[in-house]
């Protein structure tokens, strides 16, 4: 079951294509796991931008690319990059000075612990950016200029949301990494983190493997997809006998207390199935998150609650007991919704931020200014299909119009 | 917060709305707006059997309790992920988290090749204790901001009165809160199902139950047992004497000491650091003890407190704990004297030594629990702790240990109060009313509460001492403000006040002390025509007068006095003189009458919060309230602001408190007059 596929993955399938071609890579690394957005030119493309300077008007179409590596195997992903030869840099496009010291927009707590070993190791000298900007800029990227980036998800329905760029704030930004920040998004540039909360992915993967012996977020979800939670979840149900607590609207089935059967029977920690505590702790985590964050967007008055990071993973399971979550708590009143490049936030917001600090780089400056208009500046969306784990390697294919 | 508990004081009429916040297997959080209006607007299924239960599954605790003990040496810092550990031990100091913060509980679980046999079950008993309390704080406090909910009550087995898990809680709310809410814990927290299930069945009265009708006791066996019940109640006196004399030998071991968390394991993780003194706190001493509550409906608030709410009955605050360690010598130290008393008292039989016996073991008991958790039973004062030894004697049915000391003073002080009235009925108005507030500070000297005073009694006789006591007499007293209440009762010049309408007189102590001190203090009172109310205990305490021996030493003293004998009579005092209040009624027919009630309690001091309906209807027309001696107006109510005009006497026999609280020393007085608020 144990897969350390990223590089796999990586390597065969995209950069065979895109050596040579890679710029503005940006990095987002959390406790978890290394989250990479870069661009690649499309070698067909009919625009040279290695011209640039003396184009004024030039388009640049390519892919925007989203992997993502797990932090623990740092040293595998740094043997993988100085191999390939990655070319790294921010502004590989034209200025071969700039290559020289390789600068690289990265925020996650670990841009400033592996800041020393990547230069070390790589040569690679991160520029920081801070983790809050990174994932609001870059959920706001996407929330404006990808067409069905944000889905609410009812009983197994995946239903994209159109949202008005006029109308998109304020709203609540729920990023799940290994813990949780809540952010309050109130415009462009003003944004808040209002709260958060420490069980996230983290403690899912966590008291998973100690509980399950899963190596893996994958496989730990995989089996919570086969598990029944009621095996060790105590339910309204069980206490009351089978019947309903209508009085206050809970259901028997409601969970009353997580793993709270785990206390009453004569039975170790062997004798329940792992897929069975997996659904448990998935329930649980994803059913508090949803229920943190209903809170604060009710709080704060936020229509929108966005859900992001990467332990929802596109998982169907986990989207469907946020939802319920939200849906429960605020009476129908408040629905969750989700996007599509969910884990990726901090990293695209990263690459945003190449245009910020450089401005001599056309190709990004390029995507930060057109995208609040919405033009063609990103077209035709997502390559991958609709299923569960397509954004793991879904990448965005854009034409940058270069206008100096 | 940060390991200490403090209490708070509801006042009942703002007390809704409020969150309860119910923590059993799983969380409810109920929004109480009302007697009975209330509704269930949240709770978590992470709760205490999530706890438990994921406790059980990765430590292989048998019990609850064992898992929290463990989690008392854990360091959560091997499993959570801190922020630290993400930004490579740099605080994310932009978003206000340090270091210190978890980031993800259990997260550093996913990145070490290590297996659930790798990790120490009390890192992973903390670590799943703070997550769970952090969680059910945070979610409480978003709810109780939802609603505009000023106060978050904690209750349910999962905290049972562990320091960790209120520590993360009180934490979270605060966090989050930034400081603007704080979380507080019910003693009685894992029985609010049961109780209010209880209350169900009483739909006949226990509804309009109020705060002050309850009086919480502490049985015997409260030092052994914590709050938890141990095999069937014990019924009589019997068997509690001998599970006492059983128990002496495990006695020892509630002072043994208990391994103590290593220090600097506590105070780390949590959200930040929730700084538990973790090296004075002891998990079996933390929790808190749960006692019997008493129901005495006829207790009420004293009508006459200027600020109800801010009433605190208690002078010194035993939460200091250098002030416990005195108190708890001077008690030992009395105990052995005490049991004598109460053994003689009983008529010295080999039933009343063994009494006795189980008593001193029981109450020594009860002291020695709370030297190690000062707060066990509730916010500790020093009434409390008297009234614990009195409730302590009675238990073992020690019904008056100083029954024929105060009869004997009684009799020697009524034979010369004849002379005393004589004396004092020669002089002018204004000199008679300082002759007799130092009479009744002089007279105060008789304390069998008091070291000092019980050598002295050694030395002389009850008039030698008393002699000298008045002699020895001198203004200015250590507080004087006779002057001003001089001139409350006489006025300035031509102008004279009205007298007092009606004046409360708490008595203090037998002999001298209410027959040469309070009673002519009494008697002046009715001459100027101020109905005068005895308020006395209504139980033994010491050698306090009683309410039911109030009567008896008035109807004594009336006989050598007309003034007390019609105002006793005008008062219903005496009953059996019939044929004397033909007499009176040609004397003085419009006489004011004496009263004698009862406070409602047994202690030597008073907490004004629970006393009698008697006292509180009796209050409602007074003007004028007199607490006398060191219990009463020094130890509780020292700081008590009145509606009325209010006085305040007393002798200190202690040298601690004079310093303390007067910058004196032992024997000066107090004499402290506090007009209307």
């Amino acid at each position: 079951m144990e897969r350390d596929g990223f590089e796999k993955n990586l390597g065969e399938k995209e950069l065979r294509k895109s050596v040579d071609e890679v710029s503005n890579l940006a990095l987002d690394i959390g406790g978890s796991l290394i989250k990479m957005v870069y661009f690649s030119r499309n070698s067909d493309s009919s625009v040279d931008c290695s011209s640039n300077g003396t184009l004024n008007n030039s388009i640049l179409s390519g892919r925007l690319h989203f992997e993502k590596f797990e932090t623990r195997m740092i040293d595998d992903w740094i043997k993988f990059l100085s191999t390939k030869q990655f070319r790294f840099c921010g502004s590989q496009c034209n200025q071969a000075s700039a290559n020289d010291t390789n600068i690289i927009k990265a925020t996650g707590g670990g841009a400033f612990k592996f800041a020393d070993l990547l230069k070390e190791k790589l040569g690679i000298i991160l520029d920081k950016e801070d983790e809050m900007d990174c994932l609001v800029t870059g959920a706001n990227f996407l929330l404006k200029a990808v067409h069905d980036e944000a889905f609410t998800y009812m009983n197994g329905e995946k239903e994209y949301v159109q949202i008005d760029q006029k109308d998109l704030y304020p709203y609540l930004l729920v990023n799940i990494g290994s813990g949780v920040s809540m952010i309050k998004v109130d415009s462009d540039s003003k944004f808040e983190r209002v709260s958060g909360t420490s069980v996230g992915g983290g403690t899912f993967l966590g008291l998973g493997k100690l509980l399950t012996k899963c190596r893996s977020f994958d496989d730990l979800l995989e089996l919570s997809h086969q598990g029944n939670n009621r095996e060790i979840d105590m339910l309204v149900g069980d206490i009351y006998g089978g019947m309903d607590y209508s009085k206050i609207g809970l259901a028997s089935t409601a969970i009353a207390s997580s793993f709270g059967k785990a206390i009453s029977k004569e039975q170790e920690l062997e004798d329940y199935r792992p897929e069975d505590i997996a659904r448990s702790l998935l329930r649980m985590i994803s059913n508090n998150i949803g229920q943190i964050a209903y809170l604060n967007a009710l709080r704060f008055g936020l229509k929108r609650i966005f859900f992001g990071g990467f332990f929802i993973r596109g998982h169907a399971y986990t989207m469907d007991t946020i939802s319920v979550a939200v849906n429960f708590w605020s009476k129908g009143e408040a629905k969750a919704m989700f996007l599509r490049h969910e884990g990726f936030l901090g990293a695209l917001g990263a690459f945003m931020s190449y245009e910020k600090n450089d401005p001599a780089d056309e190709a990004s400056h390029q995507i930060v200014k057109q995208f609040p208009n919405g033009s063609y500046c990103i077209e035709d969306g997502f390559q991958s299909s609709d299923s569960t784990n397509a954004s793991d390697d879904g990448c965005i294919t854009c034409r940058l119009q270069v206008t100096k | 917060m940060e390991g200490q508990k403090m209490f708070v004081q509801i006042d009942q009429n703002d007390l809704f709305p409020y969150l309860l916040v119910n923590i059993g297997s799983g969380v409810s959080m109920i929004k109480v707006d009302g007697d009975g209006k209330f509704q269930r607007v949240s709770g978590t299924n992470v709760g205490g059997g999530t706890y438990w239960g994921l406790g059980k599954l990765l430590t292989k605790c048998e019990s609850f309790d064992e898992l929290l003990e463990l989690s008392q040496r854990g360091d959560n810092r091997t499993i959570d992920m801190l922020v630290g550990d993400i930004y490579g031990g740099m605080d994310y100091s932009k978003i206000g988290l340090s270091a210190s913060t978890i980031a993800s509980s259990f997260g550093k679980a996913i990145s070490e090749n290590k297996g659930l046999d790798d990790y120490r079950p009390e890192d992973i008993s903390l670590s799943l204790l703070r997550m769970i309390s952090y969680n059910i704080g945070q979610i409480s406090y978003l709810n109780a901001l939802r609603f505009g909910l000023k106060r978050i009550f904690f209750g349910g087995f999962f905290i049972r009165g562990h320091a960790y898990t209120m520590d993360t809680i009180s934490f979270a709310v605060h966090f989050w809160s930034k400081g603007e809410a704080q979380a507080m814990f019910l003693r009685h927290e894992g029985f609010l199902g049961a109780l209010g299930a209880f209350m169900s069945y009483e739909k006949h009265g226990l509804d309009d139950l109020m705060v002050h009708q309850l009086v919480e006791r502490f049985p015997m066996g409260a030092p052994y047992v914590g709050g938890n019940i141990h095999g069937p109640p014990l019924g009589d006196l019997n068997e509690k004497i001998s599970w006492m004399e059983k128990f002496v030998q495990k006695g020892t071991e509630i002072t043994a000491p208990v391994p103590m968390a290593p220090p600097g394991t506590t105070g780390l993780g949590g959200f930040e650091v929730p700084s538990s003194k973790g090296d004075t706190l002891r998990c079996d001493a933390s929790e808190l003890n749960v006692g019997v509550l008493h129901l005495v409906p006829s207790l009420e608030v004293f009508p006459l407190f200027a600020d109800p709410k801010r009433y605190e009955p208690n002078t010194i605050d035993l939460s200091d704990r250098s002030e416990l360690e005195y108190w708890y010598t001077v008690l030992s130290e009395q105990l052995s004297d005490l049991v004598d008393k109460a053994v003689a008292s009983e008529g010295g039989t080999d039933d009343a030594e063994r009494r006795g016996d189980a008593f001193a073991r029981a109450f020594s008991a009860h002291l020695a629990r709370l030297m190690e958790e000062p707060a066990a039973y509730g916010k500790l004062g020093l009434a409390n702790l008297l009234e614990l030894r009195e409730e302590c004697l009675r238990e073992f049915h020690f019904i008056d240990a100083y029954r024929s000391i105060k009869q004997r003073e009684n009799e020697a002080s009524l034979a010369v109060l004849p002379d005393l009235l004589k004396e004092l009925d020669s002089m002018t108005e204004e000199a008679r009313m300082l002759t007799l507030i130092e009479g009744v500070l002089a007279a105060n000297i008789f304390d069998w509460g008091s070291r000092a005073c019980v050598d002295l009694y050694h030395k002389g006789t009850i008039i030698e001492i008393y002699r000298m006591s008045r002699n020895k007499m001198q203004r200015p007293w250590r507080v004087d403000d006779f002057d001003v209440f001089k001139e409350r009762m006489f006025g300035s010049g031509d102008k004279k006040p009205e007298p007092h309408k009606r004046a409360l007189l708490f008595v203090d102590n037998s002999g001298a002390d209410i027959v040469l001190g309070m009673l002519p203090l009494a008697r002046e009172l009715l001459r100027r025509g101020t109905e005068v109310v005895l308020v006395a205990n209504s139980l033994p305490a010491l050698n306090d007068v009683t309410a039911m021996e109030v009567p008896d030493i008035v109807a004594e003293a009336a006989k050598h006095c007309d003034i007390l004998r019609g105002a006793a009579e005008a008062g219903g005092l005496l009953v059996d003189a019939m044929i004397n209040i033909q007499d009176s009624s040609k004397e003085s027919p419009s006489s004011v009458p004496l009263m004698v009630v009862e406070n409602g309690c047994g202690s030597p001091c008073i907490d004004l919060r629970q006393v009698s309906s008697e006292l509180a209807a009796a209050a409602k027309d007074a003007d004028l309230v007199i607490l006398e001696g060191m219990g009463r107006a020094l130890h509780t109510n020292f700081n008590a602001r009145f509606k009325c005009d209010a006085l305040k006497l007393a002798m200190v026999k202690n040298q601690r408190l004079a310093e303390k609280l007067i910058k004196g020393n032992i024997y000066d007085c107090v004499c402290r007059f506090e007009p209307a608020c």
